[in-house]
């Protein structure tokens, strides 16, 4: 029974409904018919523009649409899946699809109780987040001339041999019907622009990137300072130039909003992801209510924060998305979840499910995930009482060991901090730990968490993510 | 055939020639179109047991037009949308600088590949494939009871490929492909340890139980945890599993001659010159027999080869697109250069970019089991894997990773392993001297572009361990 209905956000601008429900409708019920307990399609249309500058020149520009659905058949107990661009053949698909969900159902052993999905709201709707300069109707000169903001501030200077600027842009349009009678369809934008910087003296050659971008239209580039950008880009290069190599040990680290965000994002998220757990991958198995972390770690992952890059209003099961605390002052509330795990562990759906695309099935994945601010007020008073350690800064990516529980993140560049005050640049910072251990070693946040740079998280599958906190400093951490 | 439909390859012709002659109404300059179509069975493993079980297709079509030396690109899901696509290419390619002399390729014949299909691949159902998940469950448990699968999978896949151009090349062919990878635990007395492996082959998988075999190995000897050392420089054995993400991340990228031109290469301006150990060879082979990155032609039609670009010790060519040689030429970057048949896609949605193909570095030394390579060591750590090897620096080298999979070597026996440790140097200086390598190569993935054949690597200098 649809319980809910609600009416879209604004005017639909694009295409409306790409899935024919009189073919679709049948079909799944064809899926229950063949005795499947459940069965869903979902289809994503992806409206893309990337382009690039490099040197100052148009380097590429490609625009593209992809269309792909997946079909996901729950009989028995256990998944069958289907992906295809051909979206026309897929109720030819429906009769094999349930008999490979059944054929995995057949492996599982007496004892094992198999998949169900936890109840949902059904929902008939339409919801649009609406941008104010729609992605679509940016034209390439426009993107030319604020990747040239960029780059003009960026190259100037004789050391520096080489800029290289790019520019993504999306319309991600979704359309999700289910056995159960669900029948969402849902849009949203995304923009970003990116640019790496090179600069050389002599034989030493290094680089320095930067990100901007969000969930949004053009006003989201609009509204940064893209000459910024690119001298930030050109004097943090320059800086790299004279950087001596990082200082290995155990020492105090502090580390910038964007530091901070990829700490959170690899250390603690990723095992807070059920579908781990549940594979017996993660080291937060059990630690539900637990104190895992110092008095001072709040951390959210939240897909409704409008303009972060890992936002989205619905997720990929049609559950609506909602602010998860996952710690709340160093307790373990919350795993992000999907239906299955939302059922194992008898949580309530928290909209986490997330694919890649149409071809792809959902995973547990996080959205916009941040570290809560703290008392500090300003770099100045998180620095003042160390006597030795370092200040990293810019994320260069990170990575994760959810079963054991060890992780890695490397800053772009660095200081190095020696009684209480910034000294020499530093380069080749990396940062390693133990969940466990390092979540109980945060003893300093300032007041003001915000998003920083936005990311891409791959699991099997690559999904655009936020994350971001404060400037946070950990005591003892290993330094490599 | 169970994988492909038997007219795969005539349809997706069928609708490149489509867009082709929207090309030639349009009275496009020069044109290119590439079509894709893939297909494939796949199962995901999870906590022990199967947790699902996928197939299906896609596929889509890319579309090169060129004008006067510029050049634009459109990608479409199929033929009905050429029209569009021309217009918005041609739109693009307007706008685009020219680049004097930059032309599409001509054809000048082919020769196919060998080993690029298993007909056995083409004929496995979804059913094998759940047969193959079920088996490699059960292998683990024999191997050790303890042992479970906690994630990875299993697949078979086929596609078809095709490229014309309006310059005559008209190509087109099918590949196989079969691999797995599984992350297993063994969870005890408070204790997890861990291991990933896998293998990809175009042929149907012979050795899976030797890397089952390996995954629990790494799982098992890892649980022997011995007290951390001291900050060390010191050598270390880097395992091929261990090595591969962190040359595949630095060197393809530094082996590119765009970037070797401009400066941002660690080897710009040492072309000749001596850049890694006299011993050392890195050879770029896109038409080794059933190689998981070798084609007959690259991706803008161009036929493959094999080449040294770094030839006992001396770094002697790099990796050019027709393009790229081109725009360096005329920007004055380079005296001349010309494609090698290096160009990459990363699929029919992307234009031609540059990479290697199936990259492998030999020696012509004597080559070493690696019992011996841990004799000859006597003091150091052997690393078989690495966290976060993409955090890499391509332009420097520099890297500065995480390890869990550490073991200690004294007087040339294995003591233990280390919890966790840092691993960094510079990949360039390591290389430079002073190493040996193994005698079994395997093939593995890679961070930026084709795949690496490479075999454990002794580096006796230029890396600092720093265990936790």
């Amino acid at each position: 029974m649809v319980i809910a209905t609600r009416a879209q956000e604004g005017p639909i601008t694009g295409v409306s409904h790409l899935l024919d429900r009189d073919k679709i409708r049948p079909a799944l019920d064809l899926a229950l018919s063949e005795g499947a307990q459940y069965a869903e399609l979902r289809l994503v249309c992806e409206t893309t523009n990337s382009a690039s500058l490099r040197d100052g020149k148009l380097h590429s520009a490609i625009p593209g649409q992809e269309v792909g659905a997946t079909l996901r058949i729950l009989a028995d107990g256990a998944w069958g899946v289907h992906s295809t661009t051909d979206i026309a053949s897929i109720p030819d698909q429906i009769a094999s699809t349930v008999r490979l969900a059944k054929a995995v159902a057949s492996r599982r052993s007496s004892g094992d109780s198999g998949v169900s999905l936890a109840e949902v709201p059904i929902i008939e709707d339409e919801l649009h987040w609406n941008t104010r300069k729609d992605v679509r109707e940016i034209d390439l000169e426009t993107r030319l001339e604020m990747m040239g903001q960029v780059h003009a501030e960026a190259n100037d200077d004789d050391k520096i041999i080489s800029v290289r600027c790019g520019w993504s842009d999306e319309h991600l349009h979704h359309e999700l019907l289910t056995s159960e009678g669900m029948d969402r369809t849902w849009s949203f934008q995304r923009i970003m622009t990116n640019t790496m910087v090179t600069a050389r003296d002599g034989d030493n050659v290094v680089s320095y990137r930067s990100r901007t971008g969000g969930e949004g239209g053009l006003e989201f580039i609009e509204a940064t300072d893209l000459g910024d950008m690119g001298r930030t880009c050109r004097e943090s290069a320059l800086r790299l130039l004279s950087a001596e190599r990082a200082p290995s040990g155990k020492m105090t680290l502090v580390a910038d909003r964007d530091l901070t965000g990829v700490y959170i994002h690899e250390a603690l998220g990723h095992p807070c992801e059920a579908d781990l757990v549940a594979a017996g991958d993660s080291c937060l198995e059990g630690k539900l209510g637990k104190k895992i972390g110092s008095d001072i770690v709040t951390v959210i992952d939240d897909p409704l924060i409008r303009g972060g890059y890992g936002a989205y209003p619905i997720d990929d099961e049609g559950v609506d998305t909602r602010t998860k605390s996952l710690i709340e002052n160093g307790v373990l509330m919350d795993y992000l979840n999907h239906r299955e795990t939302a059922h194992k562990f008898n949580l309530a759906p928290n909209g986490g499910a997330r694919a890649q695309d149409g071809l792809h099935h959902p995973l547990v994945r996080m959205s916009n995930t941040m570290i809560m601010g703290g008392n500090h007020r300003d770099l100045d008073e998180l620095i003042e009482d160390i006597d030795h350690g370092v200040f990293a800064c810019g994320s260069r990516g990170g990575q994760v060991d959810t079963g054991r529980g060890s992780f890695q993140f490397a800053a772009q560049e660095a200081w190095l901090i020696e009684n209480g005050e910034l000294k020499n640049p530093l380069k080749d910072v990396s940062v390693s730990g133990m969940t466990l251990q390092i979540l109980k070693q945060v003893d300093g946040l300032t007041r003001d968490a915000k998003l920083a740079a936005p990311g891409f998280c791959g699991k099997g599958q690559t999904v655009p993510v936020g994350d971001g906190g404060p400037l946070m400093r950990i005591k003892d951490a290993l330094v490599g | 055939m169970n994988l492909l439909p038997d007219d795969a390859l005539e349809r997706l012709m069928d609708s490149a020639r489509s867009v082709a002659k929207v090309c030639e109404r349009n009275s496009v300059q020069q044109w290119e179109v590439v079509g894709e179509q893939d297909y494939g069975h796949s199962i995901d493993l999870e906590a022990g047991r199967i947790s699902l079980a996928a197939g299906g297709g896609s596929g889509g079509l890319g579309l090169r037009v060129l004008e006067d030396g510029r050049y634009g690109y459109a990608h479409i899901a199929d033929a009905s949308g050429a029209q569009r696509a021309v217009k918005e290419a041609l739109s693009i390619a307007r706008k685009s600088p020219s680049i004097e002399g930059f032309e599409l390729p001509v054809d000048s014949g082919s020769a196919p590949t060998a080993g690029m299909i298993d007909k056995r691949i083409l004929d496995m159902s979804s059913e094998d494939i759940l047969q193959q998940a079920d088996e490699i469950l059960s292998s683990v448990t024999e191997l050790d009871s303890r042992a479970v699968v906690t994630g990875g999978g299993i697949g078979a896949g086929a596609g078809a490929q095709v490229i014309l151009n309006s310059n005559g090349i008209e190509d087109g062919g099918i590949h196989t492909s079969h691999g797995f990878g599984i992350q297993i635990g063994i969870d005890e007395d408070d204790h997890l340890t861990s291991a990933y492996e896998g293998s990809s082959s175009r042929n149907r998988l012979s050795d899976i139980d030797q890397v089952l075999e390996r995954a629990v190995y790494w799982a098992q000897i890892t649980r022997n945890t011995i007290d951390s050392g001291e900050v060390s420089d010191c050598p270390v054995l880097m395992t091929s599993q261990g090595f591969s993400p962190l040359f595949s991340m630095v060197v393809p990228t530094a082996l590119m001659g765009e970037r070797i031109a401009q400066g941002e290469s660690f080897w710009s301006k040492r072309m000749g010159e001596k850049v890694i150990a006299d011993h050392l060879s890195i050879i770029d082979d896109r038409i080794m027999e059933g190689g998981m990155s070798s084609s007959s032609r690259d991706s803008e039609g161009v036929l493959t080869r094999r080449q040294a670009l770094v030839d006992s010790g001396r770094l002697q060519s790099s990796l050019w697109s027709t393009r790229d040689a081109c725009r360096m030429m005329a920007e004055g970057k380079v005296e001349h250069a010309q494609t090698t048949g290096s160009a990459t896609r990363g699929g029919y949605q992307s234009p031609p970019g540059v990479g290697c193909g199936n990259l492998l570095l030999k020696s012509s030394q004597k080559s070493y089991s690696r019992d011996s390579l841990i004799e000859e060591m006597d003091e150091g750590y052997i690393v078989h894997s690495v966290m976060g090897a993409h955090t890499a620096n391509p332009t420097s080298g520099d890297f500065s990773v995480t390890t869990s999979m550490i073991l200690r070597v004294e007087e040339g026996e294995i003591v233990g392993s280390l919890k966790q440790a840092g691993l960094s140097g510079n990949i360039g200086k390591a290389m430079a001297d002073d190493l040996m390598l193994g005698d079994e190569v395997r093939c593995r993935g890679s961070y930026s572009s084709g795949s690496m054949y490479l075999p454990d690597v002794l580096l006796k200098q230029g890396l600092r361990v720093n265990p936790a």
